[in-house]
């Protein structure tokens, strides 16, 4: 169920777009719900926003699964977005994900065994010139290195 | 619009401006390989197939996409071209299995043609091919998602066309997956043209799966009963079976779609209930006869029972051919008898019940306002709905005077709600408001009648428009008032020089119209033979349980002891034989040669598809043998090419009713049901079609009430209400039932 307060945000932002184009917020009204869920959507929900904004149902399935930033699968507490762009990947970052895998004991798209992390492979971020790089809320860690990481990894709680 | 030279091929040709050069190509029957292009859908230009040299540009452009321009020199077949689509077709088949041999596609598919021509034998690729998990979407298709080329073909036909986006890409780059929302499967009842556009193995006929090869059957042209339309198909036929119905294209009929209907009807077709040899019933037990014994024992009988001419009492569906109806009410006329009537299902027999449609089916989609009164125009009659519905794109409005609301796959102005039998005075409101606007006197009989601000917009909306069309549906044949509303309605069409289109008369009953398959002054109606002296009757094609407005009446009177029935049925069911005494196996749908006569009066042949089952016959011969037998004259026809020349040749003289006008007062305390079967549960064929009874649409069963009606009735939610669950909401009009379902009606 999508909270009325979540109505109310996504409401805003349909007031952002030409009368009859409010299926155009269909990518905040995303954002908005999967923060209310806890980091995830689920079927229901994407059938509650297409009925909200007047859509059909699979296009915003389309869309929710077009863009990285839409979780299907219940998240850890933090999820690590790791960018396997060709920047960040000339880079090292696939030496880093496997570096990430092993020592959570964990696959992308796995939960670690504490529940805390996540570890999912994006694209772009846009942040090419901090490369190799990831992103964890909303924060963003560039340069990274194997130990650079184990220091993220201890701060996250 | 100044038309624009250019040549293609070295062919100097002229086309308008925004052409496509693919249109082009294909009117000067050039062959452009495609995948994603389809005429009657938008340009998506996703597949690159099509590419095609044009002089003086650097790349290859796609033919789909580029229109054409004064002067431009294209090559369709040059070196650069060729090797452009080859490379597309290399890469097409990167992701695509080598399963043909197990593809119900292959020979039929337009990725293995193009393939042939366009593809290389051998494969550069050498990394793992993609691979879908199938979930299933529904029982009519198919689905086997790793051939898919992701051409968008089923995704624009649903948004476009059938006007519910069912199909989706969903996921990106190498994970796109065409597919529905979650698991829901495919609920349009156009979906199955999705078959037909695939250009893959990706969608295929889910019944179909595995029964045969392509390239065993053979293709059989012939016409679609199932609505007023006639769409026109080709049966596909296998060792005498029909294995498959496809769409054929007619322009003025069915564009290139078929409904759900037409497409998956044939499986009733291979029911086990079929009815392969005659039978009599001799002393109350039922035996199987040689067609011989059959008709003399059904001669003998209906010769005993109806002694006086007029005691024999002929009934058909509004299924059957025009062949088979003008022979029917030659038989009854030359023996004797003016009992004739097909109209099972209706109410009001009043003769002058009929109003005839004003517009074709190519002109509904011109329509700039339409008023669809008792319809839900959607399933039952898709082909004329898809019709309004391109209207509704270029702008046309529509507003809805009806029973319950209804889910209809465009916009809707005003969905007025309306009980049967309020439905009259409603009209009646409207035609009085259009006298006053258009300061024309209004009849005395309307001058007690009041006018709401709906039913001004109503009228206001008809004036306005240019080209309005005022559609009634079937919903109407159940009202006590049918002939007052269709008078109603001509005469609000003439106020708002409006087109009228009739949809009450639905199947093939214009056939039944055309050679006068009702009785004249003299004879009995369907109703007044049930509850009157017939004593023998010859039945066609109908299903005792489900065809009469009143079952109860009808098997009760077939049923008495001293009333004869011979029935000429392609099925055999166990609660249907008790109340028969003679049963002659007719062949079915696609088994006999016959005409059916579609909503532009346009009378469409077909030959047979293939041949009864078992003993059974065309309906046409068994009733003309059954004449010889009986020694009536003038049944000596050797084709049923004959037999249509003179029910087209004749003309029916109608007998006018002095018409009294006077408003009903609506007798409010009475509660209106209204029984609507499933547009897959209208004839015996539907209802044994099992893959159309497994959809959404098929498993319709709801008696909907309103939440006063059914505190009157003392209902709640989920009780059954004639064996079919009540569901209470505020869709529906106050003081009616609209029962909605497949099964047969009760009472």
């Amino acid at each position: 169920m999508i909270s009325d307060q979540a109505k109310k945000e996504i409401d805003f932002w349909i007031t952002k777009y030409p009368e009859g184009r409010q299926s155009s917020a269909v990518m905040q009204a995303l954002t908005i719900v999967q923060n209310e869920n806890g980091g995830s959507l689920t079927g229901d929900l994407m059938r509650e926003i297409a009925d909200h904004l007047q859509m059909p149902a699979i296009s915003v399935q389309e869309v929710a699964t077009f863009y990285e930033n839409y979780n299907h699968k219940p998240v850890a507490k933090h999820t690590i977005r790791f960018c396997h762009n060709i920047s960040c990947m000339l880079n090292g970052s696939d030496d880093l994900i496997s570096y990430l895998e092993k020592k959570l004991q964990v696959k992308t798209g796995e939960i670690s065994k504490d529940g805390l992390v996540s570890v999912k492979k994006v694209e772009c971020l846009g942040a090419c010139v901090g490369g190799p790089m990831c992103q964890i809320g909303d924060q963003y860690y560039e340069h990274l290195t194997p130990s650079k990481l184990d220091n993220i990894l201890d701060d996250l709680k | 619009m100044s038309e624009i030279e250019f040549e293609i091929d070295g062919k100097l040709v002229t086309a308008n401006p925004g052409d496509s050069i693919i249109s082009i190509a294909d009117r000067e029957g050039i062959d452009v390989p495609r995948f994603c292009y389809h005429k009657k859908l938008s340009v998506a230009a996703n597949c690159r197939m099509c590419l095609v040299d044009i002089e003086g540009s650097p790349k290859a452009q796609p033919a789909c996409s580029t229109p054409v321009a004064n002067g431009m020199k294209i090559h369709t077949r040059n070196d650069k071209a060729k090797s452009a689509q080859k490379a597309v077709m290399e890469f097409l088949l990167i992701n695509h299995p080598l399963d043909c041999p197990i593809c119900d596609q292959g020979g039929e598919c337009e990725l293995q043609d193009v393939a042939m021509e366009y593809g290389t034998d051998v494969s550069k690729f050498n990394l793992g091919k993609r691979i879908v998990a199938d979930k299933g979407i529904g029982a009519l298709i198919q689905t086997d998602m790793t051939r898919c080329i992701h051409c968008t073909r089923c995704v624009r036909f649903g948004a476009e066309v059938a006007g519910i986006v069912e199909m989706g890409g969903t996921g990106r780059g190498e994970d796109v997956k065409i597919e529905p929302f979650l698991t829901e499967g495919i609920q349009s009842e156009l979906s199955g043209n999705m078959i037909d556009v695939c250009p893959v193995g990706a969608l295929t006929s889910k019944p179909f799966r595995y029964e045969a090869r392509t390239w065993q059957m053979s293709a059989v042209e012939t016409i679609a009963r199932h609505d007023l339309v006639g769409s026109n198909i080709y049966t596909q036929t296998y060792r005498g079976k029909v294995k498959r119905v496809v769409a054929r294209d007619n322009e003025l009929v069915n564009e290139t779609w078929i409904s759900d209907r037409d497409r998956f009807s044939y499986e009733g077709l291979n029911h086990e209930s079929r009815a392969l040899h005659p039978k009599i019933k001799k002393n109350n037990k039922w035996q199987e006869a040689s067609w011989e014994a059959a008709l003399d024992f059904a001669v003998n009988g209906l010769k005993k029972n109806a002694q006086n001419a007029n005691q024999l009492g002929v009934l058909a569906s509004k299924n059957s051919t025009l062949e088979e109806y003008y022979l029917m009410q030659k038989l009854a006329r030359s023996f004797g008898s003016e009992n004739i009537d097909y109209r099972l299902d209706k109410a009001d027999l009043s003769i002058r019940n009929k109003m005839l449609s004003s517009i074709t089916l190519a002109e509904m989609e011109s329509v700039d306002h339409a008023l669809i009164v008792n319809s839900y125009l959607r399933l039952e009659q898709p082909m004329i709905n898809h019709r309004i519905r391109k209207a509704t794109l270029n702008g046309a409005s529509v507003n809805t005077i009806n029973n319950k609301k209804f889910d209809f796959n465009y916009r809707t102005d005003l969905e007025v709600l309306c009980s049967p039998q309020k439905t009259l005075l409603m009209l009646q409101s409207i035609l009085k408001s259009l006298h006053n606007k258009t300061k024309t006197t209004a009849p005395k009989n309307l001058s007690k009648i009041k006018i709401d601000d709906s039913q001004n917009k109503i009228a206001d909306d008809l004036i306005a428009a240019e080209k309005p069309v005022i559609i009634l549906g079937e919903h109407v044949n159940s009202n006590i008032s049918s002939s007052d509303i269709t008078d109603v309605i001509s005469e609000i069409a003439a106020l708002a020089n409006a087109k009228i289109a009739n949809l009450s008369l639905s199947g093939n009953s214009l056939s039944a119209e055309k050679v006068g398959f009702k009785p004249s002054i003299k004879g009995q109606n369907a109703a007044s033979m049930l509850s009157e002296n017939t004593k023998a009757f010859l039945l066609m094609d109908i299903d005792l349980n489900y065809d009469f407005i009143n079952s109860k009446l009808a098997t009760d009177t077939f049923n008495k002891d001293d009333v004869f029935v011979v029935s000429l049925n392609s099925f055999e069911d166990e609660a249907a034989l008790i109340n028969l005494d003679v049963l002659l196996p007719m062949a079915g749908l696609y088994e006999s040669s016959g005409t059916h006569i579609n909503f532009d009066g346009v009378a469409q042949s077909f030959s047979a598809s293939v041949k009864g089952p078992g003993d059974s016959k065309p309906g046409w011969k068994i009733i003309k043998v059954l004449a010889d037998l009986l020694e009536l004259k003038g049944f000596d026809y050797t084709d049923s090419s004959q037999v249509a020349d003179d029910a087209l040749s004749i003309a029916v003289s109608e007998d006018n009713e002095p018409i009294e006008k006077n408003i009903k007062d609506s007798d409010d305390s009475q509660i209106a049901i209204h029984w609507q079967y499933s547009p897959y549960a209208i004839d015996g064929v539907t209802r044994r079609a099992k893959a159309l009874q497994e959809t959404q649409i098929g498993k319709m069963n709801d008696a909907f009430i309103s939440v006063a009606t059914a505190k009157e009735l003392q209902l709640t939610e989920g009780d059954l209400y004639h064996g079919v669950p009540v569901s209470i909401n505020e869709t529906i009009a106050e003081g009616c039932v609209f029962v909605h379902t497949y099964q047969s009606r009760k009472g």
